[in-house]
């Protein structure tokens, strides 16, 4: 799942001011993260850059999912590459902020956000402090945010946080439902849209924010809660390692 | 255009009514029956008042609205139902009342009328198993309030034939509603699809992750749902929420992916039902 072309690092810099961006992952965040800094006239670099610019980094997002021991690997190089104070925004779709921050020698500056779809479309995005998170940090998340015109929602630090834990949830029971031949993927989309007003059908839902994405949080909640009720459905699994990851890919529970 | 044919609807509380409603509106016949005399008449009136709501507000004509008081008939014998093409039962979900209704309507009924159950809880095959004809019993699980929500599941027992399912579709269709087929499993779909939205926010909620409000902002704006988890449970019940959750979670012999949650068993000890109660996660009261 290699899909960012700078391999693996975004580094977007201001042409106005001082304050530099990078972004670390291979997610489909990252690039719409990325898209987002582009049309703000950002400059997108290369991992040379990183290295040779680290005084000017202000601010690491990292949005590493599904591959844990990668997460860690990129966060203790990240940790590795920018000074000691550097803020870093971390994605905790699949693991708590805590644990994230552990893996780092100064895990105080280290905020776990999440977002389950693209980073163009959230108005909102929920960001949840490390228990050894400093204040001063979420500040920064607070006006970073800002800048890209997002309301913050600060909610306490668990893998998946709000949104993307309940939505991963319902997706899992409609994946459940259709792998038993309850009814077809389009009948369980129609009748929640027409029997429950949901704004989208869950399995089409799905093909949009990514199967991969939904997976990591589902892992995420077993791993860190350990409850059989977080046990991603067999044929969301399956699909991930088939690579049908949605829209993404061009397949997912739909063709695209 | 009046169609000849008879949908006999068994009670006339609000499933009931509101099934007897649409189907009066499309120009079939309709026996409602229910138990006591006096709950069936006041009940009809009121059905026969959203008729004239509905002249009100130019969605309906003075005739069409004539037409669609002459449709309904009430009847407190099951006897009266013989020559229905279909019966619809959606009396109190009971099983014990329910497998009362369909022995009894399987003995007057003519060897051609289906007969459908608006169970949301319990299973078709069981219903249909204590009548002489499994493969014409069938599951029309219709949505609150049904005037307005477009879905209805058609529910397949193990027995049901596929044309009992295809006239149940056919009949769904008449009545302006999006019928979707489902196998005969604890919930079906929507109402087991669901159980998250309420189940995991009710756990979010009792790990002080995130309160009430913030939950409910927060699946509006980064969702798109119409309402928060919480406060659909206060419009809904929250009785009526945690009955459905016990009853899938009983369907699924205690799966722990619909175990209930004690805070909402509280709600409903302590009779905080909700809007209808003044009070259910948020406060109604003036």
């Amino acid at each position: 799942m290699e899909r960012n072309q700078a391999g693996g690092f975004i580094i977007m810099k201001p042409s106005t001011d001082q304050k530099t961006l990078y972004v670390v992952g291979s997610e489909m965040i990252a690039g719409s993260i990325m898209k987002d800094i582009e049309k703000k006239g950002f400059r997108l670099a290369t991992k040379e850059e990183l290295e040779r610019e680290r005084q000017n980094v202000d601010l690491v997002i990292e949005t590493t999912c599904l591959d844990l021991e990668k997460k860690k690997a990129n966060l203790q190089m990240i940790e590795a590459a920018v000074e000691e104070s550097t803020l870093i925004l971390s994605s905790v779709l699949s693991i708590s902020a805590t644990e994230s921050a552990s893996f780092l020698n100064n895990p105080s500056r280290l905020v776990g956000f999440g977002i389950l779809g693209s980073w163009e479309e959230a108005a909102l995005v929920e960001v949840a402090p490390a228990l050894q998170t400093d204040e001063e940090y979420l500040d920064q998340v607070s006006n970073l945010l800002s800048e890209f015109d997002k309301e913050m929602e600060v909610v306490q630090d668990e893998a998946g946080l709000v949104f993307p834990r309940i939505l991963s949830l319902i997706i899992n029971e409609a994946a459940f439902a259709l792998n038993e031949g309850i009814a077809s993927a389009s009948e369980i989309d129609i009748a929640m849209m027409k029997g429950t007003n949901y704004p989208m059908g869950p399995l089409a839902w799905a093909d949009k924010v990514g199967i991969d994405n939904v997976y990591s949080v589902l892992m995420g909640l077993h791993r860190s809660l350990g409850e059989e009720r977080y046990r991603p459905a067999p044929l969301i699994r399956k699909m991930v390692h088939a690579g049908w990851l949605g829209e993404q890919t061009g397949k997912g529970f739909y063709e695209t | 255009m009046k169609k000849d044919i008879s949908i006999g609807v068994i009670g006339s509380g609000t499933m009931g009514s509101g099934i007897a409603q649409i189907t009066a509106k499309h120009q079939l016949n309709v026996l409602l029956f229910d138990v006591e005399k006096d709950v069936l008449s006041s009940n009809i009136k009121r059905i026969h008042s959203r008729f004239d709501r509905l002249v009100e507000k130019g969605k309906m004509s003075e005739d069409e609205c004539e037409d669609a008081k002459k449709n309904i008939l009430p009847t407190t014998k099951l006897e009266e139902m013989a020559d229905c093409a279909f019966v619809i039962e959606a009396a109190p979900e009971k099983i014990d009342v329910k497998k009362e209704i369909f022995k009894k309507l399987d003995e007057v009924c003519g060897e051609h009328t289906i007969l459908a159950t608006n169970t949301s809880s319990f299973s078709v095959t069981e219903i249909g198993s204590i009548t002489n004809r499994p493969d014409r019993v069938a599951g029309m699980h219709f949505f609150n309030p049904v005037p307005l929500m477009p879905l209805v599941e058609i529910v397949k027992g193990e027995k049901t034939s596929q044309q009992t399912i295809d006239l149940l579709v056919d009949l769904g269709e008449l009545v302006n509603k999006l019928p979707v087929t489902c196998k005969d499993t604890p919930g079906f779909i929507v109402n087991r699809v669901a159980r998250p939205y309420y189940n995991e926010a009710l756990k979010i909620s009792n790990e002080r992750l995130a309160s009430i409000e913030q939950i409910d902002k927060i699946m509006k704006v980064s969702g798109g749902f119409k309402m928060g988890p919480f406060e659909l449970q206060d419009l809904i019940g929250i009785d009526i929420n945690y009955t459905t959750t016990e009853s899938v979670y009983g369907g699924f012999f205690g799966d722990s992916r619909f175990r209930p949650s004690y805070d909402q068993q509280r709600k409903v000890q302590a009779g905080t039902l909700g809007k209808k109660s003044g009070g259910g996660f948020y406060n109604y009261e003036a």
